[in-house]
Parts: structure tokens; C-alpha cells; sequence
């Protein structure tokens, strides 16, 4: 077998796995900062009830989230030696500092958030989950700054067949940057706002005893996937300009497509160098999911009175809306990836140059040991995230309480 | 510059070795089906700082993406099953440790526990292996890659992973001593002493299979600091069974911490300049200066790092700081 098409599945599978994962942590890191704070300056109990529920959630998805980014991070090196030796100059920068000012920080935070309650003082604690916020952010901005250059390689020269970085600020004024960024990080908050909207909904339409919090949760949801889903309208319509400019083999060729090919056929030599038909389809169908998801607007007048919970039937509709961002933002990222194709980095690296010389048995082996590993991680979150949802917040693991002294004896919490 | 991205890069792996070792050494000793130490009790003691440990590694690798491009790419790929194997069983332990405690019964947490041990095991033989691999040499390619993955199989390499598996074992051990309660404190420092001897074995075996390969020999370029490692190895291992025996946890762990911190450095000290050496024609290695990234890209990165680098050490020290001490009962249940 080919090893390009090995190493190429390998990655389309496991950065799909990871960004499901990614989606849903920094929604949901957003809307606990929200909750936190409210807890921390009302301090009405409910709120950091629900602190605690939501946070149990994320913290699960984040843990497992952490073991398919290593992977992600380690398949550089493994799969596309090619990269970092051609373009590991430039590309290399903002994913060390990727892993240093956020990583770093964000799991240090993270670590100290989980097990800091009843320890440390509220303020402290409050002040961790900010940072945890932050540099999740932080993260998100500079594997967005890589991936852009990716799209549109700026700010670099080459010289003796390598490039070399010229001019930093290029990489983080790129136009294939900036929209993306904003589109992925409402993509982020429509899809956690919809999660909480969702189990809310599910629990809710249950009648557990729980209702006041819930009905809290639910409106929290819904009201930041609405804001959300406009701003991630806009920033998706937004970054047809660029792209259509920068990219124009993309989506089916702009105007300057026969051009480029051109220029490309006569620096690089006569090749396909069209991106798959495949790569365009998906993305009519995210934005019909977009327009769908847009609809949330109209459930917003049902909160008044608190219809949408006595109507039951838009408690319904959430539920069933839910795997439609998942599906969006797969859909979303194998057009912008699939797109630029058959580049590494658009009209500098062809893929093909960039791929690790590993023989096709053991990149193989990779692929399926991994794909099966990530995979199955991915359905254990699922499972989990359902299970524990469906627990309710009556006694969440996350933040209880530290058991009276006399018990000598490690209890299983989870039994 | 390089050199002192170099040392960076050192410090980071060397600070993995240390904490995320105990993580794994901890996960081994889940293998024991009873006593002191085992089920929620170990987990509770590494709870805390599990994530702070594991993102020395993402973030050695970031480091060896910015500052050494070229040698991320050989590296990972010219020794691709060993590192197969590590980010396996680096994802088995992360994801068993969080796991385990949400499964329903016995059964199913014995399960968690057996793929806690594997992760453990992959992890510390894979890079155990990476180290042993770089001391005996790479075959290079005309045009500088690593060829094929065969040079990995040696015995040699197989002595470092259990070298490497073996000092683990005794960390994680030395570790619980310290963190559990004081009345768990006697029988897991008979059981950290009792797992010295096993790690003095590896340690000598693979000395003597190091001096006799002339690969090994070939490659160091200074055998002096080659040779110093074991013997440091040795000494701090049995300063940790003294100290055990006297009931030191504290010593005996700074003592098992020093032997898990010293092989990155040392290796990387003695094949300094060179980092990968080809096997047959050492001019044709790769040097340090040759796999680093350019100056424009060092130096922004170093203007960004500086800075930045008592933040992150401060808060990692603030983590120990809050969570310092032996758990009890109260302490709080989360993995
Ligand atoms: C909740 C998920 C979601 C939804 C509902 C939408 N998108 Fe999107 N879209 C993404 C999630 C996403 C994404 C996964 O986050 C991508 C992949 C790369 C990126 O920057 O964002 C993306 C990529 C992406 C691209 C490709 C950019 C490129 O190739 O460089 C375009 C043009 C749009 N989107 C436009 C839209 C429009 C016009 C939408 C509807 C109104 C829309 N998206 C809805
Ligand atoms: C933001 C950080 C990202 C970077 C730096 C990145 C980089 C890369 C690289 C290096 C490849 C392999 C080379 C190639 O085929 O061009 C690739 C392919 C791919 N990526 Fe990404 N990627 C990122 C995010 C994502 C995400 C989040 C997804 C999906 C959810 C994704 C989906 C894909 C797919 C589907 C391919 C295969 C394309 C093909 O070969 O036809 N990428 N990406
Ligand atoms: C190809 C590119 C990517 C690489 C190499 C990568 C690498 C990683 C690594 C190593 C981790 C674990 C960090 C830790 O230990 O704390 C991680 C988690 C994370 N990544 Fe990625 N990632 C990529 C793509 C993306 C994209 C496209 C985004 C968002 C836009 C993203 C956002 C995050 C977030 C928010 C986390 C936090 C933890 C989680 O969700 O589990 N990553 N990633």
C-alpha cells in the first residue's frame, strides 16, 4: 500500500477524533467560567451545583480529549518527517509555543481546578478555571496560526530548499487566519451551548427532580448557541473572501484557478494538481446544518414563561439536533483540509515530499493500532458522557465535599 | 543558542522522566492484586499532579518541533515502532487512570487496572529503548534520513527499556511510601527495597552489554560521561535502599528521582555534538547544530520562552506545594 495514503487516513482520522473531543472542551470551558464566576459573586448554591455537574462532564471529555492530542502531536514526526525537515522553521514556531504558553499551563491549572476544591480558597480557584479558560483559547489561536500557514504559507523565505521564517507577524496577520479562528471558536460555543442545551432538555423532559438547574442550564445553553451561531454564520461567509482569493483550486476553482496550475506546472513540473471532487461536497452541507442550527433564534421567544419547557416538543428537537455540529465541524474542516490538497503548505510542499520514508506495513499497523485505540476512546467518551449526564447533579464526584475523618477506608466513589 | 535550547530540550525529558515515571511506576505496581498501595489509593496519590506531569512530554515534543525540526522528523520516524510504543502506552495510562474508577464492578476495574500496567510497561520500555537507541548509533541515508527500523533491535536496546522499566518501578514504589499514609509507609518501602535489586541487575547488564558493542562504543563521544551514568545510577539506587530502610521517603525519593533525571542529560552529554550518529560513518551524522531550526526561529522563541519560563516552573512548583503531604481518608476521590 501506498505509504502517502496511509499517512494521510491516519491523519484525517485522528485529527477528526481529536477535534470532536476539542469542540467540546472549550464550549463547555467557556460556559463553567460563566457559571463559576456567577457562583463565586452571587454565591446562590445553584450555581456551583452546576459548576460542578458540567465541570464533571468536561473534565471527562478533557482527559480523554488529552490522549488523542498527543497523538495528534506525535504523528508530525512520525508520518511527516517531511514537514518539519522542509518547513519545520515556520510551521514548528507556533506549535512550540503552542505547547509551552498554553499547553503547559492549561493542564497544570486543569490538574490543580480538579482536586483544589474545599483546598484552595474560592478566589484561587475561580482564578484557575479563568486560566484554564485562557490558555485553552491560547491554544486554539496558535494551532489555528500553524494550520493557517498551512492554507497560505507567509513570512518565510526559502534557501537551499528549506524555508526559513522572515517575518513572524505575517503568521499571525495571515488572512486565511483570522475568520477561521473566529468560525472555529463559535463552532466551539454553538456546539457546547447545544450539549447543555441538550442534556438539560433530556432531563427536563424526564421531570427530574432537579428542575430549577436544569431549566438554569437549559436557558444558559440555548442563549450562547444562538449568539454563537450568528457570529459562526458570519465568520463562515466571511472566509470565502479570502479563501476564493488565496486558494482558488479550492472549491471547484475561482477565477485565478488556470493560472495557478499553471505557474505550478512550470515550478513543480506537470501534475494533478486539483484538489479531490470529493473535497466540496461537505461543505454545502454544513452550511445547510449552519441554517438549521440558526433556528435556535426561534426557540429563544419560548423561554418566556418557560414555554419551551411546557411545549415539551422543543426539548425534543434540541435532543435530536444535537449530533449536527459534531457532524458540521467534520464535515467543515475535511473541506478546508481535503481542499488544499495536493499541498502540505498550499503551493510550496506537496504532500507527497512530505511524508516520512516508513515502510507501508508499519505505518499500517499505526493506522489501525491508533484508529482503533482513538476510536474506541472516542465511543467510551460518548458512553460516559451520557452516563454521567444522566446521573444528574445531585452528588457529582467533581468538587464533593471531603469525607468526615473517621473514614479510614478508600470508598470507590464511582461503584 | 542551540546549546542552550539543547539543554532545554534535556531538562524538559529529563523532568518527564521523573514525574510522568512515577505515574507509570505507580501504574505498574496496580499489577499487585492486594496490599498497601494498589487501587484507588495509588491513584488518589498521583491524582493532583497527573496532568501537570504528562504535559512535560507534549511539551518536550513542542520544543523538539520548534528548536530541532530535522531531528523531530528522524528521530520519531527512524525509531518508529519504539515510539509506536510509548505514545501507546502513554495514551493507555492516561485514559485507564481516568477510567478505571468509573467502571461498574470488580471485574471490570481489574480490566482498567491490567491496561494501566501495559500502558505503564509500553511506556517505560519505549523510552527506555529511544535512549538506548540514540547511544548505539543510527544507519543514515546518503540523503540524511534514518534507514529502516532494524538498527533498533539489539540487545542492547532491549536492556535500556528495562533499565529504564525497572528504575521506574522503584520510583513509583518510593513514591507511594511518601504519599500514602504513614501507616501504609513500612510495607511499601519493603516493597520499593525489594525492587532495587531487580533494577541494580538491569542496570549491570546493560553496562556490560553497552561496553561490549561496538556500536555503542563507536558512538559516544565521550566515554567518560557514558560510563559515569550506570555508576550514578547505581549509587543513587542505593542511597534510595538506605534511605528506605531508615524510613526516609523523602531522601530515598530524591535519590530514585536523580536516577530517572540523569540518563536524558548524560546521553545527550555524551554524544554532544552529535545527536544522531550515523552508524559506520560518524562525519556523516546529524550534529546538534545541523537538526536545530534557524536563528530567526530560535530567537523568537527564545524572547518568548524567557519570560515565560518561571511562570510555568511556578506554577507546576505551586501544584506540589498545595497537594505536598501524605492523603488520608479525606482526601478527595476524583480518578
Ligand atoms: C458547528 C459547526 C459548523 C457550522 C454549523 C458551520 N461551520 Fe463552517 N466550518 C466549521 C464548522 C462549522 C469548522 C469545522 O470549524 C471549519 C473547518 C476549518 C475552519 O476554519 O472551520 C469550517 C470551515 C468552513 C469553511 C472553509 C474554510 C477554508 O476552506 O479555509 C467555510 C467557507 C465555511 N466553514 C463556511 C461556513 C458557512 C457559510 C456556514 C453556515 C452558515 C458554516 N460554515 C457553518
Ligand atoms: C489546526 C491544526 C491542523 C493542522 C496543523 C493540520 C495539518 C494537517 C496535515 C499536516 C495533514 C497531512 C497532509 C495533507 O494531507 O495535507 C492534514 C490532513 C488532513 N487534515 Fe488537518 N490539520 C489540522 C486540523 C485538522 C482538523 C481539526 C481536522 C478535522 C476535524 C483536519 C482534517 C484533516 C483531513 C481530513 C486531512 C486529510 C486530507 C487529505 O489528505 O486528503 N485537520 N492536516
Ligand atoms: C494538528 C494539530 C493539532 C495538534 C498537534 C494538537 C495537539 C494537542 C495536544 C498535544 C493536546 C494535549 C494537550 C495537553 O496535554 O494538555 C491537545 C489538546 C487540545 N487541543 Fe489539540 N492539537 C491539534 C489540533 C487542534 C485544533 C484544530 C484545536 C482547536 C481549534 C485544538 C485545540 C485543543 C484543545 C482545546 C485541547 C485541550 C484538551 C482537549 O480537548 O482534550 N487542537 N491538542
Amino acid at each position: 500500500m501506498d505509504p502517502l495514503l496511509l499517512a494521510r487516513l491516519q491523519f484525517a482520522t485522528t485529527t477528526s477524533i481529536h477535534f470532536l473531543f476539542v469542540v467540546v472542551t472549550l464550549g463547555l470551558v467557556t460556559l463553567l467560567v460563566g457559571l463559576q464566576t456567577a457562583g463565586y459573586l452571587t454565591g446562590k448554591p445553584v450555581y456551583e451545583r452546576l459548576t460542578r455537574f458540567w465541570g464533571q462532564l468536561y473534565v471527562i471529555n478533557y482527559v480523554l480529549g488529552i490522549a488523542t492530542g498527543i497523538v495528534m502531536e506525535f504523528q508530525f514526526g512520525l508520518n511527516w518527517s517531511g514537514l518539519s525537515r522542509y518547513v519545520g522553521n515556520v510551521f514548528g514556531a507556533p506549535l512550540a509555543i503552542e505547547t509551552l504558553v498554553a499547553f503547559f499551563l492549561e493542564s497544570t491549572f486543569l490538574g490543580m481546578w480538579i482536586f483544589g476544591w474545599h483546598r484552595l480558597r474560592r478566589g484561587v480557584h475561580l482564578a484557575l478555571l479563568w486560566g484554564v479558560a485562557l490558555t485553552a483559547y491560547a491554544s486554539a489561536f496558535w494551532i489555528m496560526v500553524a494550520n493557517a500557514w498551512l492554507q497560505h504559507p507567509v513570512g518565510y523565505e526559502v534557501r537551499d530548499g528549506v524555508a526559513h521564517l522572515t517575518d513572524f507577524g505575517a503568521l499571525v496577520t495571515n488572512p486565511t487566519f483570522g475568520f477561521a479562528f473566529g468560525h472555529v471558536v463559535s463552532a466551539s460555543l454553538v456546539t457546547g451551548g447545544l450539549l447543555m442545551a441538550a442534556v438539560s432538555a433530556w432531563h427536563l423532559l424526564r421531570r427530574t427532580p432537579d428542575f430549577l438547574l436544569f431549566r438554569t442550564s437549559l436557558r444558559l445553553g440555548l442563549v450562547t448557541a444562538a449568539l454563537a451561531v450568528s457570529a459562526l454564520q458570519g465568520f463562515g461567509f466571511a472566509q470565502f473572501g479570502p479563501v476564493g482569493q488565496l486558494q482558488p483550486t479550492k472549491f471547484g476553482g475561482g477565477p485565478g484557478r488556470e493560472a495557478m496550475v499553471a505557474d505550478w506546472t512550470a515550478r513543480f513540473g506537470p501534475g494533478d494538481w486539483a484538489p479531490p471532487v470529493l473535497s466540496s461536497v461537505g461543505l454545502g452541507f454544513m452550511i445547510l446544518i449552519g441554517f438549521a442550527l440558526g433556528c435556535v433564534w426561534l426557540l429563544l421567544p419560548l423561554l418566556w414563561r418557560d414555554w419551551i419547557i411546557r411545549l415539551r416538543f422543543p426539548l425534543w428537537l434540541l435532543l435530536l439536533g444535537l449530533p449536527l455540529p459534531f457532524v458540521a465541524v467534520l464535515l467543515g474542516w475535511i473541506a478546508r483540509e481535503v481542499g488544499r490538497q495536493p499541498w502540505v503548505a498550499y503551493g510550496l510542499l506537496p504532500t507527497a515530499q512530505a511524508v516520512s520514508p516508513v515502510s507501508p506495513a508499519l505505518m499500517l499497523a499505526s493506522l489501525i493500532g491508533f484508529g482503533l485505540l482513538l476510536g474506541a476512546l472516542a465511543v467510551t467518551n460518548g458512553t460516559l458522557l451520557a452516563r454521567h449526564a444522566a446521573r444528574g447533579a445531585l452528588d457529582p464526584a467533581l468538587g464533593r465535599p471531603p469525607a468526615p475523618d473517621t473514614d479510614a477506608h478508600h470508598q470507590p466513589v464511582f461503584a | 543558542m542551540e546549546l542552550a535550547w539543547y539543554a532545554l530540550l534535556g531538562l524538559f525529558f529529563a523532568a518527564y522522566l521523573v514525574l510522568g515515571g512515577y505515574d507509570y511506576g505507580v501504574g505498574l505496581l496496580l499489577a499487585r492484586r492486594a496490599g498497601a498501595g494498589t487501587g484507588r489509593a495509588a491513584l488518589t496519590a498521583v491524582g493532583p499532579f497527573f496532568l501537570g506531569n504528562e504535559v512535560w512530554l507534549v511539551a518536550t515534543v513542542g520544543i523538539l518541533f520548534g528548536a530541532f525540526p530535522t531531528l523531530e522528523g528522524e528521530l520519531l520516524a527512524g525509531f518508529y515502532p519504539v515510539v509506536l510504543g510509548a505514545l501507546a502506552g502513554v495514551v493507555l495510562v492516561t485514559a485507564g487512570v481516568q477510567l478505571r474508577g468509573r467502571a461498574g464492578g470488580e471485574a471490570t476495574r481489574a480490566g482498567w487496572d491490567r491496561i494501566v500496567v501495559v500502558g505503564g510497561v509500553l511506556a517505560a520500555l519505549g523510552w527506555g529503548a529511544l535512549l538506548g537507541g540514540l547511544l548505539q548509533g543510527v544507519p543514515l541515508t546518503a540523503d540524511g534520513h534514518v534507514a529502516g527500523v532494524g538498527h533498533v533491535v539489539t540487545p542492547f536496546v532491549a536492556a535500556t527499556g528495562l533499565t529504564l522499566l525497572a528504575l521506574v518501578a522503584v520510583h513509583g514504589a518510593t513514591f507511594l511510601t511518601l504519599r500514602l499514609p504513614p501507616a501504609d509507609a513500612p510495607a511499601l518501602a519493603r516493597l520499593a527495597r525489594g525492587l532495587v535489586p531487580a533494577a541494580l541487575t538491569a542496570v549491570a547488564a546493560t553496562t556490560v552489554l553497552g561496553l561490549l558493542s561496538d556500536r555503542v562504543r563507536a558512538a559516544v563521544a565521550r566515554p567518560a560521561l557514558a560510563v559515569l551514568l550506570p555508576l550514578v545510577v547505581v549509587a543513587a539506587l542505593l542511597v534510595a535502599r538506605a534511605a528506605l530502610r531508615r524510613g526516609r521517603a523523602g531522601v530515598a525519593f530524591a535519590a530514585t528521582a536523580t536516577a530517572l533525571a540523569l540518563p536524558a542529560p548524560l546521553v545527550g552529554a555524551a554524544l554532544w555534538p552529535r545527536i544522531l550518529v550515523a552508524t559506520g560513518d560518524p562525519a556523516a551524522s546529524l550534529t546538534v547544530a545541523g537538526a536545530a531550526a534557524s536563528r530567526p526561529t530560535l530567537a523568537l522563541l527564545g524572547w518568548l520562552v524567557l519570560p515565560l519560563l518561571p511562570a510555568l516552573l511556578g506554577f507546576q512548583a505551586m501544584c506540589w506545594w498545595v497537594f505536598r503531604g501524605r492523603i488520608d481518608g479525606r482526601a478527595p476521590v476524583y480518578w
